[in-house]
């Protein structure tokens, strides 16, 4: 009698035991499938999230060039189809690459889509831009998931100084990780040649053509016509460069910005839908102390045709000084045309042997600006991400998008 | 005793039978994890290569590179242009292989060969691929439109090209540079085009006599002189010339109304001047082109009236507002690509039509080609409920006949007829088939 007991009991506990073991080794497979399901789904959300952006162009069509809020979410250009995005619905998203701006002398803050970068400036308004949050609303991700989108020029043009008397540029033109051998290269220069009687400086513009090397490589040197030299800023230029091969085609740019001994000037858009645009003096962290003097400049826009030739569109008011301090001109105002892609060209001197320049493009791609936009990736559990192929005017990008979710299993944010 | 041996030799028995329970289920769950296998991760999260693939593709023939290299196998230089193009555009992890076929029309076989490229000898464990058609540069696709009235009554098209009558508004053209325009725009899409070259013709059809036998009713006239009308050496006496020839533009309406025709007013304000070169010499519009009346606004006010049946009696009432900017509503846009045809989208208007028109004269807008802003529109056609209805784009000089065209062509919608686009030997499959490698 005694040993059945023990016998049921033995076996009782070692079977429960059994049971408990089993158990949590089944739920442990079922919970692992589970999650590998959750993060296919969210695979498959990705990618069709990347499409919904890219494959409609949002509501209201031209919700990029005025500074309305669209009900509807869409990056395509809404005069072409398939994955050609507008330069402009781009231009709009607040950017997440940089630290935003404060301007001081408005008041208000700036979405940081370019500092700065190769002497580029692109700094928009905050309250006319469109933030994640309309965004993921509009989407119908508000709450659910999170997403990052990334536009990146599919080819970089890097161009260096590597020489100064005469200026000697090497242009590097790359792929993902390869140097892009034989691609034809077409460029602009704009190089200021002197300062007009009334103190602002004056340019010129140059075109020509030439091919990457085997490593990618080009040089350009400007010993004769024209002859160019920047030792002690004597000379500042702009150069545009266009790169195609394959129908690959990419741009990049380089602007001679330097801080004369009365600062420089950044451009700021005042109102995206008029194009008003504040050249400052100037400013940031470095804050003028008002005893420098005033410094001239000469504003040009440029639209580029499509045989990559540069038309120069009328902007009136577009010499003049500012000067933080004394005179209590902090900023000029100009205004450009804002139907088309283009790029404003800021010259400005101190005096008549230190020059200076910057560059603003109006519309994405038009000197191969990048946009980053949405949250942060960074310490989520499962990212995914997809990509495509598109096309930003005659540009070619590439538009990434990296999603996580905000609800469900392990997560954590 | 022989019951306790017995319960002795099965004290045990519930424990083996536990174990037994233990290996049964082991060997399940063995054989369910065996059967239950978990995919890669690299399938968990994939990359969507299908339209990745698609997307390379079509970037490439963005400017139809990708095109000119498929129909140049031979062409040593633009195929590796085109491999170093797809290296440079692809991820490093990703291989690929393109292939163009041509293809063939009729017989069993839809495929064949022509060249292939690719950058490893094998795409990997997962792989996908997308295809995309390609056309010759050689090649010309033609589009035929169906002709207005080809499948009712109507279909004619008279353009006034009228030599004896000065225009108004259509600064930098004369009338007969824009008629000629009109006519190679509009000509393929209706059964007859006719210029009429002078008042005494325009006179003929006022009168309802055709021309050359063709179709009266149903018509479409336009206007070509801008703000002023050509009016026939016939109307230019009593009763028309009645309130400055305001009654000559109540006829017009009434005309409209009897042969249900469509007027077409091309820019600013409909029917302000009446113009006659032989018989007006010495008046000028008071801007000093001579040749012409000034009528006013009670030109138009007539015209409405003359369109609703209403009794003429003189109004010079000015009804037009000045919205400034407008644009093209989303209807008129999908028909600029549908007809090829593409004016700028933001347009400046300075005479645009009252919405009150629509209760004041029993008219419906057929199609609104400009946005509303306010109660003011830009352009429109406008239809009468009985019949007759007119387009007034009340845009400011200089005028594009860009919008005529594609006003009329948005209101009658004639279809267009392509071409076959898989002729033989015209047409190219390129597939792009990706592959991943690295990784798990």
């Amino acid at each position: 009698m005694t040993g059945s007991t023990i016998d049921h009991l033995v076996s009782l506990m070692v079977f429960l035991g059994a049971i408990l073991l089993f158990i949590g080794l089944f739920n442990q497979t079922i919970q692992t499938a589970i999650l590998y399901q959750h993060h296919r789904s969210l695979a498959t959300k990705c990618s069709d999230l990347l499409d919904n952006m890219l494959l409609n162009p949002g509501n209201p069509l031209d919700w990029g060039k005025s500074n309305c809020t669209p009900t509807g979410f869409g990056l395509q250009d809404p005069e072409f189809t398939q994955y050609r995005l507008s330069p402009f619905s781009l231009m709009r998203l607040l950017s997440s690459a940089g630290n935003r701006v404060y301007y001081s002398q408005t008041g208000k803050w700036y979405s940081n889509v370019s500092w700065g970068i190769g002497g580029g400036y692109l700094l928009l308004p905050e309250s006319e831009c469109i933030n994640y949050s309309t965004a993921s609303k509009l989407l119908g991700v508000n709450g659910t998931y999170g997403f990052q989108l990334t536009i990146n020029p599919t080819l970089t043009v890097n161009v260096r100084e590597v020489q100064l008397i005469p200026l000697r540029l090497e242009v590097q033109v790359m792929g993902p990780g390869v140097p892009l051998s034989g691609a034809n290269l077409d460029y602009l220069l704009f190089w200021t040649i002197g300062r007009e009687e009334g103190g602002w400086p004056l340019f010129n513009y140059t075109s020509c053509s030439t091919q990457t090397n085997s490593a990618g490589l080009a040089y350009l040197e400007f010993s004769d016509n024209p002859y160019i030299r920047v030792d002690d800023n004597k000379t500042a230029y702009t150069i545009i460069l266009k790169a195609h091969v394959g129908g690959l085609y990419g741009i990049g740019y380089k602007s001679r910005e330097t801080i004369t001994s009365a600062g420089n000037i950044i451009p700021f858009v005042e109102s995206y839908e008029n194009g008003t645009v504040l050249l400052a003096h100037k400013w940031g962290k470095n804050d003028p102390d008002g005893n420098q003097g005033a410094l001239f400049f000469n504003a040009t826009f440029y639209v580029l045709s499509d045989n990559f030739v540069p038309i120069n569109v009328y902007i009136p008011n577009s010499t003049g000084l500012v000067n933080y301090g004394k005179e209590g001109k902090p900023f000029h105002r100009i205004q450009i045309p804002t139907a088309n892609p283009g790029f404003l060209v800021v010259a400005y001197c101190k005096s008549a042997n230190e020059y200076g320049m910057v560059v603003m493009p109006w519309g994405i791609g038009t000197i191969g600006i990048s946009v980053v936009f949405g949250g942060d990736p960074f310490g989520k559990e499962w990212v995914v991400t997809d990509m495509r192929q598109v096309l930003v005017g005659d540009i070619a990008y590439q538009a990434k998008l990296a999603l996580w979710s905000l609800q469900g299993y392990q997560v954590i944010g | 005793m022989e019951f306790t041996r017995l319960s002795g030799d099965w004290v045990m028995m519930r424990t083996i039978e536990v174990f037994l329970v233990i290996i049964i289920i082991t060997t399940a769950f063995i054989i369910s994890s065996f059967f239950a296998v978990l995919p890669q991760p690299r399938q968990v999260s994939p990359l969507n290569l299908r339209r990745l693939a698609l997307t390379t593709l079509q970037t490439l023939d963005g400017d139809y590179d990708l095109s000119g290299t498929a129909f140049k196998p031979q062409d040593d230089t633009a195929w590796s242009n085109l491999q170093i193009a797809l290296s440079a555009c692809l991820p490093p992890n990703i291989v690929y292989n393109l292939t163009v076929y041509e293809v063939l029309s009729g017989g069993t076989q839809l495929y064949t060969f022509i060249h292939s490229v690719s950058n490893a000898e094998s795409l990997g464990v997962s792989s996908d691929a997308s295809s995309y058609l390609v056309a010759s540069s050689n090649v010309t696709f033609s589009v035929v439109p169906e002709k207005i009235g080809e499948h009712g009554g109507g279909g004619t098209l008279y353009i006034l090209n009228c030599s004896d009558a000065n225009g108004w508004w259509i600064t930098g053209y004369t009338g007969q540079s824009l008629a000629e325009d009109l006519y190679n725009l509009l000509s393929p899409y209706f059964k007859t085009t006719i210029m009429l070259q002078n008042t005494t013709q325009l006179a003929r059809i006022l009168d309802g006599t055709s021309i050359q036998g063709e179709t009266l009713r149903n018509a479409t006239v336009i206007n070509t002189v801008g703000e002023a009308v050509p009016i026939p050496s016939a109307y230019c006496i009593s009763p028309y010339s009645d309130g400055n020839y305001a009654r000559y533009c109540h006829f017009l309406g009434n005309m409209t109304r009897l042969y249900n025709w469509t007027w077409v007013s091309i820019v600013g304000y409909p029917v302000y001047y009446v113009s006659n070169i032989e018989y007006f010499p010495n008046d000028d519009n008071t801007y000093g082109i001579y040749g012409m009346k000034c009528v006013g606004p009670a030109g138009f006010n007539a015209f409405l009236k003359g369109l609703d049946n209403q009794a003429y009696y003189y109004d010079s009432g000015e009804i037009t507002g000045q919205p400034g900017l407008v644009h093209l509503s989303t209807e008129a846009l999908y028909y600029c690509n549908y007809y090829g045809i593409y004016p700028a989208s933001h347009q400046t208007s300075t005479r645009a039509l009252p919405l009150s028109i629509t209760s004041d004269y029993s008219l419906t807008i057929e199609f609104q080609m400009f946005n509303l802003v306010g109660n003011w529109i830009a352009g429109a056609v406008f239809r009468h409920a009985v019949s007759g209805s007119f387009l007034a784009l009340g845009l400011t000089r200089t005028p594009d006949i860009r919008l005529t065209a594609l006003g009329l062509l948005s209101y009658y919608r004639p279809r267009l007829y392509r071409s076959e686009y898989t002729a033989a030997g015209t047409s190219r499959l390129v597939v792009l088939q990706l592959g991943q490698v690295g990784g798990v």
